[in-house]
């Protein structure tokens, strides 16, 4: 299992990835939400606030009145923020689970896609 | 940490009941079923169409329970690939999925030809006239697709509501009218028992869809709201077809309802003359919102993450500004314009009620299957547990079978004969699926992580090996990744 450091040092290289990235500025101009996530195994749980797609704050804790849940193991949460799996094939596996409108979770999965479109 | 994750529990936007039961219904409810009825009516004439459907309200109820105990296990979009993966295998999951999802083309293109058909009509044109509505109503539904509109929630509900009630209201006015008296409502073997089976079975149809709603389950404010919905929406859906059945057998002539495209127009005029008519056009128009929202979301959804799991050409799953996979929808809209163009070619709209009932039957069947075997390999506990799950489970495979065959070998034309037409169809379509499952996704899937590992190493910095290994002390190696 991977620690808040090694999480938080994920989330940051993911940050940096979709707030550099134009042509994801673009598509997600018209999306502000907020994100919680819950890690299943370790019990961390931290919020991602976006803001007309650009990503503001990762702080640890929950904060805010979340339009997505996420909940995951901690090692998928770093693969996933580093790039290094595709989150659609642990979700179709039941590995990551999400709540929140369909449309949501499409959003949420085209930045990873976007960002790293062959992992 | 338990108070953390109970105190996030709750989402900013989340369906409750009654938009539940409306999604439910709405994604049951198309312009289709209105010739649904007009089948219904020619295995049981009379009054004894509403016994059908009543009877398959029975039946519906059980899918409901099948459905909520699958979707309390798997409460997500991917559920049905999770609870048949499990059930029967990831290969078959996906070639029955497959197959799943080409109704949601067959109800896109019959409902697009359908209300095509309606507004010519209305309109006293040309009959040739026809298909420039279908490829208009086609061109608007995509064009709205790729801009990323789509129906809010309310307004889907008020959508739905509208066309329930307003149907079930000119449906009563109808039977108020001096007409044919309804006699006889229990002759179900009136004309041979297995013309009331079939009966029953095209009554399922009117109900089909009605479990999409599961694929919103992330949504739900609580996992009873699904189950909930799941129960309440046929009900609906029952009182409405059964006086829209009434009705018709009341006032519009046999000979007239069993060559018509459009039931729902000819028994606005018989009930309130252009007014009726009219009325019943605009619900006509208003199913395709939902229809259109519904079907276009779910499917081309579908498609794109089939696409990034690898199983489907990595270019269904290519994004547009609006974050909107194009090609899917793209894709999905001209292949329902050719579905639509031989269905008016052809006249053979009838075939597509019966081959999406026989789809719907057969997904039942396997829904009681899925349930039976997961209550011995999964034991995890269930929000909603079906009572007597074991026989229910056996009578529902066997029943849905047999149904599936009875709307399998129907024909549509002819309620005294039986055709292999629609079974015909549907044997083509499971072995297409089956074939690319089986054939063409293992090279897909290759290519994809070929390129997956050409693309780049692995980003995450490894960790020294002393980190790790104090951090896993005592872990038993399962990773604590049930979730």
């Amino acid at each position: 299992m991977a620690d808040w450091q090694e999480l938080e040092e994920a989330l940051a290289d993911y940050t940096v990835s979709c707030n550099s990235n134009e042509r994801l500025r673009r598509m997600q101009r018209d999306w502000s939400r907020t994100l919680h996530f819950i890690c299943s195994d370790t019990d961390d749980t931290f919020t991602m606030v976006v803001e007309r797609g650009e990503i503001l704050a990762t702080p640890r804790g929950h904060d805010g009145v979340p339009d997505i849940i996420v909940t995951t193991t901690s090692e998928t949460f770093c693969d996933m923020f580093w790039g290094d799996l595709n989150p659609v094939q642990k979700y179709l596996r039941g590995e990551i689970q999400v709540k929140g409108s369909q449309e949501d979770v499409m959003r949420l999965d085209a930045i990873s896609y976007v960002i790293w479109p062959d992992a | 940490m338990g108070a953390a994750t109970a105190a996030t529990s709750a989402l900013r936007r989340s369906v409750g009941t009654a938009a539940a039961t409306a999604t439910s219904a709405g994604l049951a409810f198309a312009a289709i079923d209105y010739l649904g009825v007009v089948s219904i009516l020619a295995y049981a004439p009379g009054a004894t169409a509403a016994l059908a459907i009543g009877i398959g309200l029975l039946l519906v109820l059980l899918v409901a329970g099948l459905f909520s105990e699958l979707n309390g296990l798997f409460p997500t979009a991917a559920g049905i690939r999770l609870y048949l993966g499990r059930a029967v295998g990831d290969r078959t999951a996906l070639a029955v999925t497959f197959t799943y999802m080409t109704t949601v083309v067959l109800v896109i293109a019959a409902d697009a030809f359908l209300i095509g058909a309606a507004v010519s009509h209305v309109l006293h044109e040309p009959s040739a006239l026809a298909y420039l509505w279908i490829a208009v109503l086609l061109g608007l539904a995509t064009a709205a697709n790729l801009a990323g509109v789509r129906l809010a929630g309310a307004l889907q509900s008020v959508v739905t509501y509208t066309v329930l009630a307003g149907t079930a209201v000119l449906s009563v006015i109808a039977l108020a009218h001096p007409g044919t008296p309804l006699s006889h409502p229990f002759s179900i073997l009136g004309n041979g028992a297995f013309s009331g089976v079939q009966a029953i079975a095209f009554a399922l149809f009117l109900y089909a869809a009605f479990e999409w709603v599961t694929t919103t389950a992330e949504e739900a404010r609580t996992p009873r709201v699904i189950t909930r919905a799941l129960f309440l929406a046929p009900l609906a859906i029952w009182i409405v077809a059964t006086v829209f059945a009434l009705s018709l057998a009341h006032l519009v002539p046999e000979p007239m309802l069993h060559g018509s495209k459009f039931p729902q127009l000819l028994l606005g005029r018989a009930a309130l003359g252009t007014l009726g008519e009219l009325w019943m056009l605009a619900l006509t128009v208003l199913t395709a919102l939902n229809t259109f929202n519904g079907g276009f979301l779910v499917a081309s959804r579908f498609i794109y993450a089939a696409a990034r799991e690898g199983n489907l050409p990595r270019q269904f799953a290519y994004l547009n500004l609006r974050a909107v996979p194009w090609v899917a929808v793209c894709s999905l809209a001209v292949v329902s314009a050719v579905v639509a163009a031989v269905v008016f070619a052809t006249g053979q709209w009838l075939v597509l009620v019966s081959v999406g009932a026989a789809i719907e039957a057969g997904v039942y069947a396997l829904a009681s299957l899925c349930v039976l075997v997961l209550r011995r390999r999964d034991l995890r506990p269930r929000p909603f547990r079906l009572v007597a799950a074991t026989p229910l489970s056996i009578v529902g495979m066997v029943v849905f079978s047999a149904f599936f065959l009875a709307t399998g070998l129907s024909d549509p034309k002819n309620a005294h004969r039986l055709s292999p037409t629609p079974i015909a169809i549907i044997a083509v379509l499971a072995a297409g699926s089956t074939l690319y499952v089986r054939l063409v996704m293992p090279g897909v899937r290759a290519r994809a992580d070929a390129r997956s590992a050409a693309a780049r190493p692995k980003r995450r910095p490894e960790r020294p090996a002393s980190v790790v290994a104090g951090r896993h002390g005592g872990d038993d190696g399962s990773g604590g990744g049930d979730v």
